[in-house]
């Protein structure tokens, strides 16, 4: 039942009125898509997984099945309905990007014998004939060193976790922490590309966009797939990020993340004109589209229609997010939570509880991104800071989400591009060492619906410089995450110059069975 | 957002009935009981027998789509995907017998054939075709009975249509004639027929001329010319109005605009940094040519090659920048290497899209899975945009060379007359080359100056390293001891660049051992040269190249022993007994005045730029930040702190070359000479076989021994110290005796040529041809040596006359072989093949008897013979103009592109564009004169059924206007556009935070600071553009992030595009000025300003309903604003030109919102 893939006209848009499925079931899908519409979307962008979780139960019990060896004159293409989707865990994930690559041996990757090794070079066996950045491959020398601070054990899985991060030590029961996530890239660009796109070069749909696409908008009134950028703090080494990076890519636009601002429009052109308000405004639009629907009369071109409702979305929208970001509301316990930075936009805390907020009302796929990792130097200086700014931030979305109910059908990421070497970059002192980018072995997490909870995945050596046991590369742990929410990898796919492209990309994927609660 | 996809712009809004609708109509089709070809997405039907016999099939349309889209990625063109030995793309293989495999096609026995057996298999497991996780993916049934019935009638193969020459056709004879005047309207209304269709009758004629205005200038027209349009009864009316919009300079502007699209142009380099870069005068070059009809073909030529064409004025030269407009970078820690190969790659991609209509990167890391194109193809390719003289990275710079300098206005004339006497020089040169071995012969036959070998006497050490792999370096001097190297497993690269041979490279962990050759006291003469390439790679600053090329040294023993090293460029040559453990660096003032100031150029590049041009765009501390060693501030002070206990003397020589070599990743020839004296007089030093000037730091080594048992090594001193990092190297000799300067001057090239003048000249390779000639026509014919010289100093003219001029990044061809490596999967290391710049197999050959080059390439591009390019363009210039190209994949007219909805429409238009000498303003005349364009958009319930999207053309085009033409429209409604062409890129207002929240601090364009006045209202083609954080209106509407070429644009319908046109400043600016303007030029009564207001934004009257809408509208919200006047004046403050004082404040703002709501309808934002 896919279109041709000659047919340019498509979202790979099943004719579901031609599924050999009982008509009521029709009638069921076709309500649905118009409550899906949203950004665009009207009707023609079906969700594929939406669809299958519809038709999915029927599947299950054979209507549709029977259905189709009903009219077996019907496309045979049913194939691709048959539960290529399977109940999901989670309806939503909010992932948490670290972008810069936190250091995995000063944080949750616990390397005790490391102390002894202090400004001993690495043994060139363990660092084999590893491509080295720029930034280090002149060194004469790669001295070790070990994390400046020390490790504690925490919760019933007595997970080892240092003492920067207090917070996220609390929830370790809670966490999925993947010790051996790798990347094939080495430089900032290309790995939070690989990281957030599945592909090293820019173009192809981030992995919101593909959630967007895939399953569609669960609410009328605010965007799929929502962006937050956190204020930049100047003390660290802000790596940049882009618009690239929330892009859909070959998708149509519809998908691609839309930025919640901490400064100025919460979305961009949001607010109505100084002089302009809420009465005016809702006149102004009575006068266009009473022009508008004439004009559609006159010359039928559905464009005109679709234009009406993105008008009226837009006039939601105007409502619906000042409403989002309101935070007036909030009882005094949120802020016991997230403490008190939380008020203040922009901050990770104040992202953090967005993000709950966001989940509350549906959004599909929230992205966080907290700029600065890139702890080339001063490691003892600067992570201090970034996990402070970052580490009870994590800890109250997760324990607010938990205490809401949600945590069950949200899935939480927290992810870096890469991992840092444990060599150090530049001069190495008691006090102080830089790192480098190292791409072989990075410290990930994930918890919420799907994820086993309270469990460390995987091993590095004792230099967290190669993996030893369970390697989780970027595609794989995409393919997890697409999993938690209902996804097969292999067959959320788009046809694009001939080829199904998909978010893991074309070196077969799997999915990470030891992840999965 | 933003991106530019390429897949078929559509309606984001076709509703599901629609779909329904589609299906259905597709049997209303067949009852015309012809076979169904591929129109947009409608369902393929089996094909239709009729009373009067069988439809032949037509391969291309018919069959090959399904073949391809089903079976080619396991039985197509790439072999290493190809299941079971069955290839289905080529008639050949399709019908080859398979051992152990029944026939995939039996010609004429479908049900013989293999092929049929499997696609209607009910076993899934024998079922085809299968995903590659190993799902069975059903065929349709449609698709099934067509290839049945393909192999029915024989299974006819045939070429693709698209690499076939276009040839015109014959019109087709039409009966209705009074509609069908132009050849163009003939074959549509053919094939309407063919479809039960209809044309539309002509649009009115306001519509037709607001519909031709925007088409063709991007702009409104104004009222007047609306009235005078409609008044002109005239014959010639509409075509009076064409020929005044084609003169007119805004329609240069309005072609560049989408040419900007095609060509990837934006005001930033794209990644990390994303600093600026110097561009525009390009954009200019395009808005020129445009406007004066340049041909097409010169225009391609000119971007594709232009510093390779001889050039009367600079334009040429400026439109090769095309080839340097894609994204590169200066990321700290790349590699130059992988950049360099993306940027090959980068222009390939961007030059198969907007020329060859081709998705040649799909070949980058395997065959084509779909097209011919080979993976050899898509790097041989590549290969002629390898071979530019430029860094691989930008160094974050907004010049980064090669670079032109735009002479100022007055300086024009001079400059030009100037650069025509160069052309002529230049052209004399090319002529040479392009015969340069037929000359190199007649030289060695002439026996005339033979090239004269260097002695190889007391040559005890010759390191070719042209090894290109392997474990050991081998010693090729007469009687070498050893005779050999062991590598050991040290890391070396090979091949990464060709100069005399594929080259080689040490790398961080590499050490070349080469024992106790060059054991030398300081009474024995010796000599040493190679041919060098530092190290140059993103953050390597001169002060990063530092340290030994080749010593035999030990730093240990106070640095007993010699060596060859460079330190911020300086060249040393060193003998030492001993010396301080801190070796004595070359002191710094040398260095100031040469290298940070001044790179070599080549013409065009000035050879003057400032420090300021040069710089780096971001602030010195944040650039080295990655090499920052933060917690080494003290470590950084202990080293002078034990060097000040190190009292060792000074018992050496050390000798300085006074100018530093410029870090350009040049290859140079290095050589010193020794003579034993024990003085620091007997060093020469030479660089590219010439004596120079040099500096006696240390003259203190006497007869004291610098023997040492520390072995000799490339890149280090013994045993881990001061590496120069990753340089490059060439044909290394050591003598022990002290060249002559004589000698010292045929090192590099002349002793080499003698070598390979020895061999016959039938086993020369292509890089030694290259030597030979190079070496002939540089050093032997004296001719082209004298022309060399004048064309220097009319260089030096040319750099005074275009002193203080904008410069612009453009492209210059280094002298070597284009040259590109097959890569294994597309990864830069894994080279497998190195391969001549050459066009792809299945196309015609290169022209004849010209170097493989870009100037080659260029012309090739536009030959009669290239079947691509002249329909790729026309159908874009079609796809602007009708909204979706004949041939809808704009980008991909390859096998899985989609067909031609006219194909010999297609093929017509192609033809006359090429016979009509390339003339573009020829091509956009015929098109938006004829009568399909000047059709009514008005689609019935019938057409929408069964055409969606128009493809057949029964009506005429109708579609939301681009993101620019959209501003400017509202700019010029409300008179504020600035209609000005040209100059550097402007900052209108943007909403804040948008570059700072995702921007690198230290980038240029970290902060956005917005311009003032003019700046504001200049059309949106001139706006800055930033690659990682686009202007959000133009993202809003679909405008790509050009970080690849875009050849159609999505166009989506969201609601955050009503929000821009509703709330952003410069929409409610201009909704301001509009409302001032109907009511100071438009009468005193509403209904006389609602009917300027129309007469602007829709070019008519408003009618009845619209009018009463908006007088209602009005009434209300003059109510609300005299109740409210401080909200009447805060919305008339909006933007920041002052508002007209003398109109009371709540009758502008009333009128302000309801020029808001014209500039917001369906109509107004609607071509």
């Amino acid at each position: 039942m896919k279109q041709h893939p000659l047919c340019t006209d498509t979202e790979h848009a099943p004719s579901v009125m031609d599924l050999p499925i009982p008509a009521g079931l029709k009638q069921e899908w076709a309500s649905l898509q118009t409550r899906r519409r949203f950004l665009g979307r009207t009707g023609k962008v079906l969700g594929w997984a939406a669809l299958a979780s519809l038709l999915g139960d029927r599947a299950l019990s054979g209507d549709a099945q029977a259905a189709s060896t009903q009219s077996a004159s019907a496309a045979p293409a049913a194939g691709d309905w048959r539960l290529p989707y399977f109940a999901p865990k989670a309806k939503r994930a909010i992932y948490l990007f670290m972008s810069g690559g936190p250091p995995q041996m000063d944080l949750l990757d616990y390397k005790p014998n490391l102390a002894a090794l202090y400004d001993k070079d690495i043994p060139d066996s363990v660092r084999g004939a590893q491509q080295l950045t720029g930034m280090t491959a002149g060194q004469a020398r790669f001295p070790i060193a070990p994390s400046h601070w020390a490790f504690q054990r925490y919760g019933k899985s007595g997970t080892w976790v240092s003492d920067l991060l207090p917070y996220t030590a609390r929830m370790v029961d809670d966490l999925t922490i993947i010790k051996t996530t790798n990347t094939d890239a080495i430089n900032h660009e290309p790995a939070i590309m690989l990281m957030n796109t599945g592909n090293m070069n820019a173009g192809k749909p981030c992995l919101g966009s593909w959630l967007a696409y895939g399953l569609g908008s669960m609410n009328d009134n605010l965007p799929t797939f929502m962006v937050l950028q956190t204020k930049v703090n100047a003390k660290e080494n802000n790596q940049p990020v882009s618009s690239r990076l929330w892009s859909s890519g070959f998708l149509s636009s519809e998908y691609a993340g839309v930025g919640l601002r901490s400064a100025g429009d919460l979305v961009l052109y949001l607010t109505d004109p100084n002089g302009v308000d809420r009465e005016v405004r809702r006149k102004m639009l009575d006068a266009v589209n009473a022009i508008n629907q004439q004009t559609s009369q006159e010359l039928g071109d559905p464009e005109t229609n679709s234009r009406i409702s993105q008008y009226e979305m837009a006039y939601r929208m105007q409502a619906s997010v000042p409403e989002l970001a309101d935070l007036s509301k909030e009882p005094q316990s949120t802020w016991d939570l997230y403490g008190p930075e939380a008020k203040e936009p922009g901050t990770f805390a104040y992202n953090c509880l967005m993000a709950r907020r966001m989940a509350e009302r549906d959004v599909r796929f929230v992205q966080v991104y907290k700029r600065g990792w890139d702890v080339h130097g001063d490691v003892t200086g600067v992570l201090p800071i970034l996990c402070q700014e970052t580490d009870r931030g994590c800890y109250a979305l997760v324990t607010d989400l938990k205490q809401r109910g949600l945590l069950d059908d949200t899935l939480v990421i927290w992810a870096g591009e890469f991992g840092r070497t444990v060599y150090s970059q530049g001069g190495l002192t008691h006090d102080n060492y830089g790192r480098d980018h190292h791409p072989r072995c990075f410290t990930t997490w994930m918890t919420g619906g799907g994820a086993r909870p309270g469990i460390t995945y995987g091993e590095t050596d004792e230099y967290s410089y190669n993996i030893v046991k369970d390697p989780v590369p970027v595609r794989d742990f995409n393919a997890t995450i697409l999993h938690c929410l209902g996804i097969d990898h292999n067959k959320l796919t788009y046809k694009i110059q001939g080829l199904d492209q998909k978010l893991t990309g074309t070196t077969p994927a799997s999915v990470v069975p030891g992840l999965l609660a | 957002m933003g991106t530019c996809y390429p897949k078929a712009a559509t309606p984001k809004s076709v509703v599901l009935s629609k779909l329904i609708h589609l299906s259905w109509a597709t049997s209303l089709c067949l009852t015309g009981a012809v076979l169904v070809t591929a129109v947009g997405c409608r369902d393929r039907q089996p094909p239709v027998t009729t009373a009067q016999g069988a439809q032949q099939l037509d391969f291309n349309q018919d069959v090959q789509p399904i073949l391809a889209s089903n079976c080619f990625s396991c039985h197509g063109p790439d072999p290493e995907m190809r299941k079971a030995g069955l290839r289905l793309d080529l008639k050949e293989s399709a019908f080859a017998k398979r051992p152990q495999h029944p026939d995939a096609i039996v010609p004429g026995h479908p049900e013989q054939s293999e092929l049929i057996k499997r696609i209607e298999s009910k076993d899934p497991h024998y079922l085809m075709p299968q995903s590659p996780q190993g799902d069975a993916k059903p065929m349709k049934a449609a698709d099934i009975a067509i290839l049945r019935e393909w192999i029915k009638e024989g299974a006819v193969y045939r070429p693709h249509w698209a690499f076939q020459k276009p040839v015109k056709p014959r019109l087709p004879v039409v009966q209705s004639n009074d509609w069908a005047k132009t050849p163009i309207d003939m074959l549509v209304l053919a094939r309407l027929k063919k479809e039960g269709l209809h044309p539309s009758p002509e649009a009115d004629k306001d519509t037709l001329i607001r519909r031709v205005t925007l088409d063709l200038t991007g702009l409104l027209p104004t009222p007047a010319e609306v009235s005078a349009f409609v008044n002109d009864e005239s014959p010639q009316a509409y075509e009076h109005v064409v020929d005044r919009l084609l003169a007119s300079k805004s329609y240069g502007e309005a072609r560049a605009r989408y040419w900007m699209d095609y060509a990837r142009y934006a005001d930033t380099y794209g990644l990390h940094y994303d600093n600026s870069r110097d561009i525009w005068p390009y954009r200019d070059y395009v808005i020129r040519s445009f406007n004066n009809n340049k041909p097409f073909d010169q225009f391609a030529m000119e971007q594709i090659a232009g510093d390779l064409l001889p050039a009367k004025n600079l334009d040429p030269l400026i439109a090769s920048g095309y080839v340097r407009l894609g994204v590169s970078s200066n990321e700290g820690g790349t590699i130059p290497e992988e950049l360099r190969v993306n940027m090959a790659r980068e222009r390939t991609k961007a030059y198969g899209a907007t020329f060859m209509g081709l998705t040649v990167g799909c070949a980058v890391c395997h065959d084509h899975k779909y097209d011919p194109t080979t993976q050899k193809d898509f790097y041989s390719l590549s290969a002629f945009f390898n071979n530019i003289d430029e860094l691989p990275f930008n160094g974050d710079r907004p010049v980064w060379t090669p670079v032109a300098r735009v002479p100022k206005p007055q300086n024009t004339e001079a400059y030009d007359r100037v650069l025509a006497k160069r052309s002529e020089l230049a052209g004399q040169l090319n002529a040479a080359r392009l015969q340069e071995r037929d000359l190199a012969k007649r030289w060695l036959a002439s026996k005339q100056n033979p090239p004269e070998a260097v002695s190889a006497d007391k040559l005890m050490l010759r390191l070719r390293l042209d090894e290109g792999g392997g474990e050991v370096l081998k010693n090729s001097a007469p009687n070498a001891h050893p005779a050999s190297f062991p590598i050991g497993k040290s890391k070396s690269q090979w091949g990464e660049t060709t100069w005399l041979w594929p080259d080689f490279r040490i790398d961080a962990s590499t050490h070349i051992m080469l024992g106790q050759t060059g054991d030398k006291d300081w009474n024995q003469p010796f000599s040493l040269g190679g041919w060098f390439m530092l190290r140059a790679a993103p953050n390597y600053t001169v002060e990063s190249t530092s340290g030994a090329l080749i010593s035999k040294m030990d730093t240990t023993q106070h640095n007993r022993g010699w060596d060859l090293s460079v330190e911020k460029g300086i060249l040393s040559v060193d003998l030492v007994n001993e010396e301080p453990k801190e070796k004595a660096k070359p002191k710094k003032a040398t260095v100031k005045n040469g290298v940070l100031t001044k790179e070599p150029f080549d013409y065009p590049t000035p050879t003057d730029l400032t420090a300021k041009d040069l710089a780096p765009n971001k602030p010195p501390p944040k650039k080295d930040a990655h090499k920052k060693e933060v917690a080494g501030k003290k470590n950084s002070k202990k080293p002078a702190a034990e060097m000040a206990k190190d009292r060792t003397p000074v018992v050496a020589i050390k000798v300085s070359t006074v100018d530093p070599l410029p870090l350009d990743g040049k290859w140079r020839h290095v050589s010193f000479t020794y003579d034993g004296s024990g003085k620091a007089s007997g060093v020469k030093i030479y660089v590219n076989g010439a004596a120079v000037a040099t500096r006696v730091v240390f003259d203190a080594l006497g007869h004291s021994t610098i023997r040492t048992q520390a072995p000799m090594q490339l890149g280090w001193r013994y045993p881990d110290a001061t590496p120069a990092q990753d340089t490059r190297y060439q044909d290394i000799r050591f003598y022990g005796r002290a060249l002559t300067a004589d000698e010292a001057k045929r090192l590099p090239y002349e002793d080499y040529v003698a070598e390979i003048t020895r061999k016959p000249q039938a086993k020369w390779n292509q890089d030694q041809w290259h030597v030979v000639s190079e070496f002939y026509l540089n050093d032997v014919n004296a001719n082209y040596r004298a022309i060399q010289s004048q064309i220097d100093q009319l260089d030096a003219q040319l750099d005074k006359l275009s002193e203080g001029g904008p410069l612009t990044l453009v492209a210059w061809e280094k002298p070597s072989i284009a040259y590109a490596d097959v890569l294994t999967r597309g990864v830069y290391t894994a080279r497998t093949e190195r391969v001549e710049a050459n066009t792809p197999h299945f196309l015609p050959p290169l022209p004849a008897g010209m170097p493989h080059n870009r100037l080659a390439l260029a012309k090739w591009t536009v030959s009669a013979e290239n079947p691509l390019t002249a329909r790729v363009t026309v159908n874009r210039m079609w796809n602007e103009l009708f909204g979706a190209g004949l041939v809808e994949t704009t980008e991909d007219f390859g096998i899985m592109g989609q067909r031609p909805s006219h194909p010999e429409l297609l093929d017509w238009l192609a033809v006359e564009f090429r016979e009509s000498g390339w003339d573009v303003k020829h091509m956009y005349k015929l098109m938006v004169m004829s009568e399909t364009y000047r059709q009514s958009a008005k689609s019935t319930p019938e057409q929408l059924a069964k055409d969606p999207k128009n493809l057949l053309l029964a009506h005429g085009p109708r579609f939301r206007m681009d993101a620019e033409m959209l501003r400017d429209v509202a700019l010029e409604s409300g008179g504020l556009l600035e209609n000005k062409i040209g100059g550097p890129s402007v900052k209108p207002y943007q909403p804040a935070n948008v570059w700072e929240q995702v921007s690198i601090g230290g980038s240029d364009t970290l902060a956005y600071v917005q311009q003032h006045g003019d700046a504001l209202y200049r059309r949106s083609m001139y706006t800055y553009w930033k690659r990682m954080a686009m202007m959000p209106d133009m993202e809003a509407f679909d405008a790509p992030m050009r970080d690849e070429a875009c050849t159609r644009r999505q166009r989506t319908d969201t609601p955050l595009q009503a929000l821009v046109t509703m709330n952003d400043v410069q929409w409610v600016e201009a909704a301001r000025a509009l409302a001032q303007r109907v009511i100071e030029t438009g009468g005193k009564q509403p209904e006389q300003r609602i009917k300027l207001m129309s007469d602007i934004l829709l070019s008519h009257d408003p009618p009845p309903k619209m009018d009463s809408v908006l007088e209602s509208s009005l009434t209300q919200m003059e109510k609300h604003y005299a109740a409210d006047p401080k909200a009447a004046r805060e919305l008339i403050e909006v933007g920041e030109k002052k508002s007209d004082a003398s109109i009371p404040a709540p009758e502008l703002a009333a009128w302000t919102m309801v020029a808001s709501e014209m500039l917001n309808l369906d109509e107004t934002v609607t071509k």
